[in-house]
């Protein structure tokens, strides 16, 4: 009994590692830029199918693929940002979303007819005999997921803490006026941030694409997941997203194991749901901050 | 625009159409109608600045609750749709009352959770839904008895319109009358409109269970229409539909989110001859859109024919007297507001440190201080913008310490801000006359109807705005947008706005800042004369000239605590005052709290 129980937190936590990673990118996005991404499952879509093509039909190596991968998202959400967000920059919040819904839409069309709609799967090279450590068994591309998501997790709070532009990005995430007063180049910043945003997105993809199906509309329910975290975390808290994250990947391992697998995804909205009664500011309750 | 008779003839027109068009583009016209309810709702909603993003879940409840109910209990769908109509109203009170404290992105977010929640239940709860599978042979629209049931495209049009044409109406009356402007006053500038006694909450939740009965309505007729149901209609998609129509439309126009509904309902099916392609230009179309047009088809056409505004009409503008003071909750006893032991702590800060001082009833008390001295942060609290770490505000006896800031209006309390603030996109005189929101005493239903009374009393408003601009010599530039007035004006235009509401205490953050001396001269006439009224003012100011020539009393503040309070010519001497003011302290009143 309890050994099932710490499988299914460990199988959470794998997965969990997935969406804090998409949640870090989304609430990066909207504490810096205050735009609701909503082609975020789109470079998450993005980084898996870039893997399965350059993996799986070009036949680069698996790890190399996957950065290439990640670093061509990257670029992809800087052309975004440069070219659809800040013509947009200064119009009402719901402006810039819609663009990012639109943004979806094509890039989700442009995959069906890139790559067709049938799901796929990509042949990692990792064996496929479970790991057995007592009484927990995990397969090896699991392990790797788990261990890649936290490396990028802590290599993000390193970028955010450390470097210069990660400064200029808090700076401006407390106040942009300020920022760019104390001269912050804001411009450069905003695209730093979707660009980053966008690949850990992609990251996500990278892989959880390489256990789960990947198909075009695989963006749908990780975007899902991913509002689901931030609003958990509460909306632009990098602490709060790595944790909503994870506790989302337990409660819907646990959940789909003993309550049912059918309300599986709604486990993270009922927790929502729930949670605004309680804690409205998100499960740390401090709302404007950037940690 | 002359708009009854543009209306009528929009009207005519739809009303022939379906006799020259076949039954496919009938058919679109119908759904082209069905969503219209939905998104003529979200644009209620949208106008006061919410988003909602789960618009579809309220339009689906609505369709399976009258699917349901006429399929398993033989309900007339008639009465099925009144029903859909107030359980999706019911639900989306509730939610609204659990998310609309929080508004803006939290909003968005939480209601597209809970549309997916929906989803989700509708797909799982096989034994009444049969989930993926959907319900066939939903019984089609009747009248109340089967004898009326409809049964041609053209039968489905006609009602259909009917409901549109209602939906158009109300939304048009709502939008225009004094719940319209509350909320364009919510989204332009919510600190203002709660301080000028506009619940943001209340007006935004009141426009959330309209936007949900219509929704609902327009998915109980969908249900009927289609005679089927499928958790499809749950999904993110039709929401998307919905915004693009609201947005591609023009949000917060009255036209708008019927003209988005049929260009979007069409748009999708000419582009049926790109075959694979439809989507992908669909959205590549929706993105040039909003990168065009982010303001609508409706506004880009408004823009094209510019239209010059109609000339305002000649009024007698009513007394002073009848203006200021006179409509604010009359004042009781001889002090107007009373402050005590106000203390307010940011973290380790201590912004205001036990400050106590009262307003006597038709005094002008200044409150001055250098700069970090606490005084707006003094404001802050007596208006219910923040709450004191410890301390009491009471006026005529009132606690109004943990009001929020509209019901601190209400109270007779009403602030001018620091900076120039003002709602930027609405001409001067729709500025002032949202400022008149807690003086309307029509209800909701009052306003649907456009009852005797409520015309009326809007007139009594749009009177009362003009004499105000005329106060403070704006009449002439009533109908200029006041984003485009210069900072000067703004000012006098903020001060028209804090008289709005009729206050019997004015409270003033700066009002000379960036004023030039002729305008300055003007402010402290107006104050004057405002205190002349009846009204209690209180001033905080840098301009010293200002300070000395009006108030009578003044109360001094230096990091956080109260060091002085007299008459002008006692504040002038006092040595403490000096020295805050010299800074032979230290200077250290700069590094205290900027509040």
């Amino acid at each position: 009994m309890l050994a099932e129980l710490v499988q299914h937190v460990v199988n959470g936590l794998i997965i969990g590692g997935g969406y804090a990673l998409m949640g870090i990118g989304l609430t990066l996005i909207f504490g810096i830029m205050r735009v609701v991404n909503f082609a975020h499952g789109e470079f998450y879509m993005l980084g898996a199918f870039l893997l399965f093509s350059l993996f799986g039909t070009l036949g680069i190596n698996f790890f190399v693929a996957s950065l290439v991968a990640i670093a061509a998202v990257g670029v992809a959400g800087a052309v975004v940002e440069r070219v659809i967000l800040r013509p947009l920059r200064g119009q009402a919040m719901e402006i810039p979303m819609l663009a990012t819904v639109a943004l979806s839409v094509i890039l989700q069309n442009a995959a069906i007819l890139a790559w067709d709609p049938s799901p796929k799967t990509i042949r990692h090279p990792f064996s496929p005999i479970p790991l057995v450590l007592g009484p927990i068994h995990v397969v090896a591309i699991r392990v790797f997921a788990g261990v890649a998501a936290v490396a990028l997790i802590i290599g993000s709070h390193f970028f955010i803490q450390k470097t210069r532009l990660g400064k200029a990005m808090r700076a401006t995430f407390q106040d942009g006026e300020m920022a760019r007063l104390v001269g912050v180049d804001v411009d450069r910043v905003y695209m730093a941030t979707f660009s980053f945003g966008a690949a850990l997105a992609g990251a996500a993809g990278v892989l959880l694409g390489s256990i789960f199906w990947v198909y075009p509309a695989m963006g749908d329910q990780a975007a899902m997941k991913s509002f689901a975290v931030v609003i958990m975390g509460g909306l632009g808290d990098f602490l709060g997203a790595i944790v909503g994250g994870l506790l989302l990947g337990v409660a819907e391992s646990l959940g789909a194991a003993y309550i049912s697998s059918g309300y599986k995804d709604a486990i993270g909205f009922i927790v929502i749901i729930l949670l605004l009664l309680f804690r409205p500011a998100g499960l740390f309750g401090r709302r404007d901050r950037l940690r | 625009m002359k708009r009854p008779p543009s209306a009528l003839v929009v009207l005519a027109v739809l009303a022939v159409l379906p006799l020259i068009l076949d039954d496919y583009y009938v058919h679109l016209l119908i759904m082209a109608g069905i969503f219209f309810l939905p998104v003529a709702g979200m644009n209620l909603l949208l106008a006061g600045g919410q988003l909602t993003l789960g618009h579809t879940a309220f339009f689906g409840i609505g369709a399976y609750t009258s699917g349901l109910l006429a399929l398993h209990w033989g309900v007339s769908p008639l009465y099925g749709m009144v029903i859909a109509a107030a359980l999706s109203a019911l639900v989306g009170y509730l939610l609204g009352k659990v998310t609309l404290r929080l508004r803006g992105a939290y909003f968005v977010l939480v209601t597209i959770g809970f549309a997916e929640v929906i989803r989700l239940i509708a797909t799982n709860w096989i034994d009444l839904t049969q989930g993926p599978l959907g319900l066939p042979g939903v019984p089609p629209f009747d009248l109340g008895r089967a004898s009326f049931t409809l049964t041609t495209k053209r039968q489905y049009y006609y009602l259909m319109l009917v409901f549109a044409a209602l939906t158009y109406a109300l939304c048009a009356r709502l939008l225009r009358s004094r719940f319209g402007r509350a909320l364009v006053a919510v989204r332009q500038n919510e600190s203002l409109a709660e301080s000028v006694g506009v619940s943001a909450y209340r007006v935004t939740l009141v426009a959330m269970v309209v936007a949900c009965a219509l929704a609902g309505i327009g998915g109980s007729y969908y249900g009927h229409y289609t005679m089927f149901l499928s958790p499809e209609v749950f999904s993110f998609y039709n929401t998307v539909t919905m915004v693009v129509m609201v947005v591609g439309g023009g949000q917060a126009t009255v036209a708008g989110p019927a003209v988005g509904a049929v260009v979007f309902t069409f748009l999708p099916e000419l582009l049926r001859m790109a075959v694979f392609y439809r989507m992908l230009l669909y959205g590549i179309i929706l993105l040039l859109a909003v990168m065009f047009m982010p303001r609508g088809i409706v506004d880009a056409l408004q823009r094209l024919r510019r239209r010059t505004p109609p000339p305002l009409p000649e009024s007698t503008a009513p007394p002073v007297d009848a203006l200021v003071g006179g409509v604010g909750a009359a004042g009781r006893g001889d002090t107007a507001l009373r402050v005590q032991n106000v203390t307010v702590r940011f973290g380790g800060l201590t912004a205001v440190d036990d400050v106590t001082f009262a307003l006597a009833r038709s005094e002008i008390l200044a409150l001055i201080g250098p700069n970090g001295a606490g005084k707006t942060t003094v404001f802050n609290v007596i208006t219910g913008f923040l709450t004191p770490t410890a301390g009491r505000v009471l006026a005529d006896g009132v606690d109004l310490t943990r009001l929020p800031p509209h019901e601190v209006c209400r109270h007779g309390l009403v602030r001018m801000f620091q900076k120039a603030s003002v709602f930027p996109e609405r001409t001067a005189l729709e500025n002032v006359t949202i400022a008149g929101h807690r003086l309307g005493r029509a209800g909701f239903w009052a306003l649907v109807f456009d009852t005797e009374a409520a015309r009326r009393e809007e007139a009594a408003l749009a009177t009362r705005a003009r004499g105000l601009l005329a106060f403070t010599g704006l009449a002439d530039r009533a109908l200029e947008v006041a984003g485009n007035l210069s900072l000067g004006e703004q000012r006098l235009l903020g001060l028209a706005i804090a008289l709005g509401p009729g206050p019997s205490v004015l409270l003033l953050d700066e009002p000379a800042a960036g004023l030039n001396p002729a305008e300055t001269q003007r402010t402290m006439t107006l104050i004057q004369e405002i205190r002349r009224q009846g009204v209690s003012v209180l001033l905080v100011e840098h301009d010293m000239k200002m300070v000395m020539g009006v108030s009578d009393r003044i109360v001094v503040l230096n990091q956080g605590k109260k060091i002085a309070e007299g008459r002008p010519v006692e504040i002038q001497r006092d040595p403490e005052v000096i020295r805050a003011y010299l800074g032979s302290g230290g200077g250290s009143g700069e590094a205290d709290a900027r509040a």
